[in-house]
């Protein structure tokens, strides 16, 4: 007779808990994206107390899982450069700060210019770039070819190249935090849908969920493609509105693309990673507001043209698996990070594009926020009153098709 | 020494499954992205099922109990130059 295997107790991920929910904990963070995640770790870190991180499904399946993965902090305004610039260097060490290899690659991050006009607006962003410190270098269409063998040359006019920017491996960024997380006392609940969020006298009290009820005081909202719809259960009405983006990933190759590269020309982002296959995504001409996740032939299509404009070699290479995501985008295409208005204990760390990038600062930020009250600056720009005020962020580096007119 | 190779695109072997179980990754989603299994030019064809019974059985689950990740297009790999060809007049 073959013996019974023993069964383990069932685990969705290391870190994650299937133990009853308390009663009560100290802080809610609605959704375990890497946001949450990111967020869980911080605080415990502070010795923040019981803090709890609940998703409807596993962790790292929305946008987490899904994103291009890439790095970089050479953007085009203070705000962003101040707080991914910060997100940068936590990347650079983060495998031994959360002991657990994300992989990250510092095979540099090339913006390609594929013209003469984009050529010289980048040269004005590298000034701003090097006043900020960052290691970044303008280059010529020579530089560019040599760095990029197997890109088309009529593609290339220049671009900027940061030299300690690169990729990471999104899922591993997930787990990494979640077990240092777990570490830290943080309990992680997959498969436990938020229903509802209590608010009594204009504070947070409760959070409802498919699992139990809880009392908390502090809840933060970092539910990606459903946060608009978390914020409304607390009566907060967000400004942003979700959009479908696709990826596709090939079969693997040998090695011919060394840095992440982005191209405003194709509005595509793409890398080979570490095992070779060639990763990216492109955005569609006039992006509809959506909340599906289904994959589209137009997307498929779309990818396959684009990415054998710039890589012609492509053309024999063979797609291999195709899927979409979804992204929630603010009128500035910045995130909503801070206090939720006329909400005591309720905090916004949603509206992200870039997301991937931005969590390890962002966490810290709103840890900081939520642990001493106080309001970082590098974080202060980012809060929701922006859309009320007027003051957006002016951003103009950003690979990100803009949307139809009137749609956002 | 034997071992049973139970993804041939990514030579993931049932002692290997057997490993990210024990160590917590008992769902398929994160089983998968863990060892890769499932996610070469087959995307789990091969493997998926064989896959699928070994955790239901390590983790004391009948099998329809242990829903597969969602299949992904395209059915079959596909060159890009196929998808990028311009239609015909």
């Amino acid at each position: 007779m073959r013996p019974r295997r023993r069964a383990a107790a069932l685990s969705v991920l290391p870190g994650t808990v299937s133990a009853d929910l308390a009663a009560t904990y100290e802080a809610v963070i609605i959704g375990a994206g890497l946001q949450g995640l990111a967020l869980s770790y911080e605080l415990a870190r502070r010795g923040y107390g019981r803090v709890a991180v609940l998703d409807s499904a596993y962790p790292g399946a929305g946008a987490s899982g899904r994103n291009g993965e890439m790095i970089r902090s050479a953007f085009a305004s203070r705000e962003w450069i101040g707080l991914f610039d910060d997100s940068l260097r936590r990347w650079q060490t983060l495998s031994q700060e959360l002991d657990f290899n994300v992989l990250f690659t510092r095979a540099g991050y090339l913006v390609l210019a594929s013209t003469k006009e984009a050529q010289r607006a980048f040269s004005r962003n590298v000034e701003v770039q090097r006043s900020f410190g960052l290691h970044v270098e303008l280059l010529d269409a020579h530089d560019v070819g040599r760095l990029c063998p197997a890109m088309a040359p009529e593609m290339i006019a220049g671009g900027i190249l940061q030299l300690d920017a690169g990729f990471a491996h999104h899922d591993a960024a997930v787990w990494a935090y979640a077990r240092a997380a777990a570490r830290h006392g943080v309990e992680i609940h997959p498969y436990t849908t938020v229903t509802g969020i209590g608010v009594q006298r204009d504070a947070i009290s409760s959070v409802s969920t498919s699992r139990g009820e809880i009392s908390t005081k502090v809840v933060v909202d970092a539910a990606g493609g459903q946060a608009r719809e978390v914020a409304l259960m607390a009566g907060v009405d967000i400004p942003v509105e979700t959009f479908r983006l696709e990826a596709m990933v090939t079969e693997p190759l040998g090695p011919f693309l060394r840095p992440a590269v982005s191209s405003p020309a194709i509005m595509g982002y793409c890398h080979q990673t570490t095992r070779g296959e060639f990763v990216g995504g492109t955005e569609p001409d006039a992006p509809r507001p959506s909340s599906s996740i289904t994959t589209t032939f137009a997307g498929a299509r779309d990818m396959a043209t684009k990415f054998v404009r710039l890589f012609p070699r492509l053309a024999g290479v063979r797609l291999m698996r195709h899927w979409s995501g979804l992204v929630t985008q603010t009128a500035d295409i910045a995130p909503i990070l801070g206090r939720a208005p006329h909400r005591e204990g309720f905090y916004l760390d949603c509206g992200w594009v870039y997301g991937f990038v931005g969590a390890p600062a962002a966490a810290s930020l709103m840890a900081d926020l939520i642990s001493t009250g106080s309001t970082p600056a590098a974080l202060a720009p980012f809060g929701i009153e922006r859309f009320a005020s007027g003051a957006l962020i002016r951003e103009t580096s950003l690979v990100v098709a803009p949307a139809a007119a009137g749609e956002r | 020494m034997t071992k049973t190779i139970l993804c041939l695109c990514r030579d993931v072997t049932a002692e290997d499954v057997e490993r990210a179980v024990a160590e917590g990754y008992g769902d398929l989603e994160t089983l998968k992205r863990f060892t890769g299994a499932c996610t070469g030019p087959c995307q789990g064809k091969t493997c998926l099922e064989s896959i699928r019974r070994l955790v239901a059985d390590l983790t004391g689950r009948a099998l329809e109990d242990v829903p597969a990740p969602p299949r992904r297009p395209p059915v079959r790999p596909v060159r890009l130059g196929t998808f990028a060809a311009e239609d015909e007049p």
